[in-house]
């Protein structure tokens, strides 16, 4: 399950282990189709990696805070630190292999 | 909405040929380009290789296509393909007249001249972007450079205008339009290169040089590798084996985007490659 979070949650939330965000907003057409992939994953992943979501538009310092300047963009944190990021929609076997690389 | 087995994009000697075989072959097709198919055939002088029409003419080669794909039932779309999104089992095309989906996709539009800018593939997604309208709001008290290509991209102008603090406009048409507020508009400027200097996306130009904080290149078309993100290039062109297969599964190319010879005939060819292989392709998703 992707869960979306806010500003707030983010900053309280257990960061420990491998987590991915997807940056996003409602309006843009490739966030919505990387959003059932991203889903997909965290299933296939699930136990591993968290997944999270956060909308730029609702929360725009925490993407500014990740140097989000386009979307979508999947930011992967290891321990709460920023360890690689993929800007626009990729297939699915694609964004496996950015995330299992990180691993 | 209505899956179809076979999308085909382009309306060339590729997309038609592609087309018709996979209406040979039973499948339901979605072609989507041009009635009127493409301006590279039509606007050809004289072809004195293909097949059967003998020292032809661009004009009556192009009624010859697009009188067979009328006679085989095959049914033009008029439309604009802005993305292709491989979802799996599925690809899901995303086109200036709406949304369609297919279990296939068969990626025949030919060769566009269009070449990035020095500095715009390595700096995208890194403040250089191709929509406006998805990443206005992370501009919200920022700068943007919008580099435009057609009077459409003023209302994609108009949006990002709405977050950002200030946007510059530079038209590379001929521009009559009223934008105004905080929109400046900059014509008859010729962008030359981009690069990113201290977190600022710097454009040059013929005249002037322009720096703000991400750069909006909005081309009426774009590569191939954009068009269908996760797409393998093999330089220019798009990478194919044998069966034209790409290397997202399901997805096929055919036509001058796979490379030269640039020839009516091989194109058509390839079209006919390519149909056989998304069948052979459906055959194998309908097993699972």
């Amino acid at each position: 399950m992707v869960k979306k979070i806010n500003q707030n949650e983010f900053n309280s939330m257990d960061k420990s282990g491998v987590s991915v965000i997807d940056f996003n907003a409602t309006w843009c057409g490739p966030c919505k189709m990387l959003a059932p992939v991203l889903e997909e994953l965290s299933e296939d992943m699930a136990g591993k990696v968290n997944f999270y979501a956060v909308d730029t538009d609702e929360n725009p310092e925490l993407a500014s805070q990740f140097g989000i300047m386009n979307i979508p963009a999947v930011v992967l944190l290891k321990d709460g630190q920023k360890v690689d990021m993929n800007v626009g929609f990729v297939p699915k076997p694609a964004l496996a292999d950015f995330i299992n690389k990180n691993l | 909405m209505e899956r179809f087995d076979i999308a085909v994009i382009g309306t060339g000697p590729a997309g038609l040929e592609a087309a018709i075989t996979a209406k040979v072959r039973n499948k339901t097709v979605l072609l989507l380009g041009q009635k009127t198919s493409s301006d590279k055939v039509s606007k050809a002088h004289q072809i004195q290789n293909y097949l059967g029409l003998p020292n032809v003419t661009g004009q009556d080669m192009s009624k010859a296509f697009l009188d067979h794909a009328k006679e085989m039932g095959v049914e033009i779309t008029d439309d604009k393909v802005n993305a292709v999104y491989s979802m799996g089992d599925y690809f899901a095309l995303q086109c200036h007249g709406g949304d369609y989906e297919a279990k296939s996709v068969i990626l025949a539009a030919g060769m566009s001249a269009m070449k990035p800018f020095p500095g715009e593939m390595e700096n995208l997604g890194r403040g250089v972007s191709y929509c406006a309208t998805c990443d206005a709001a992370l501009y919200k008290g920022r700068t943007a450079t919008i580099v435009a290509y057609s009077p459409e991209d003023e209302e994609e102008a108009e949006f990002l205008a709405e977050r950002a603090a200030s946007v510059t406009y530079l038209p590379q048409y001929d521009y009559n339009g009223s934008l105004g507020g905080n929109i400046t508009v900059v014509p008859k400027v010729k962008p030359q290169s981009i690069e990113m200097t201290d977190g600022q996306a710097v454009l040059k130009t013929d005249v002037d040089t322009y720096s703000a904080d991400g750069i909006f290149i909005l081309r009426a078309q774009v590569a191939p590798s954009q068009l269908v993100p996760g797409l393998t290039m093999d330089g220019n062109h798009v990478a194919v084996d044998r069966n034209m297969a790409t290397n997202i599964a399901g997805l096929y190319a055919c036509g001058d985007i796979t490379g030269t010879p640039y020839q009516y005939i091989k194109a058509a060819g390839e079209g006919n490659v390519a149909a056989l292989s998304a069948v052979s392709y459906l055959a194998e998703l309908a097993k699972k």
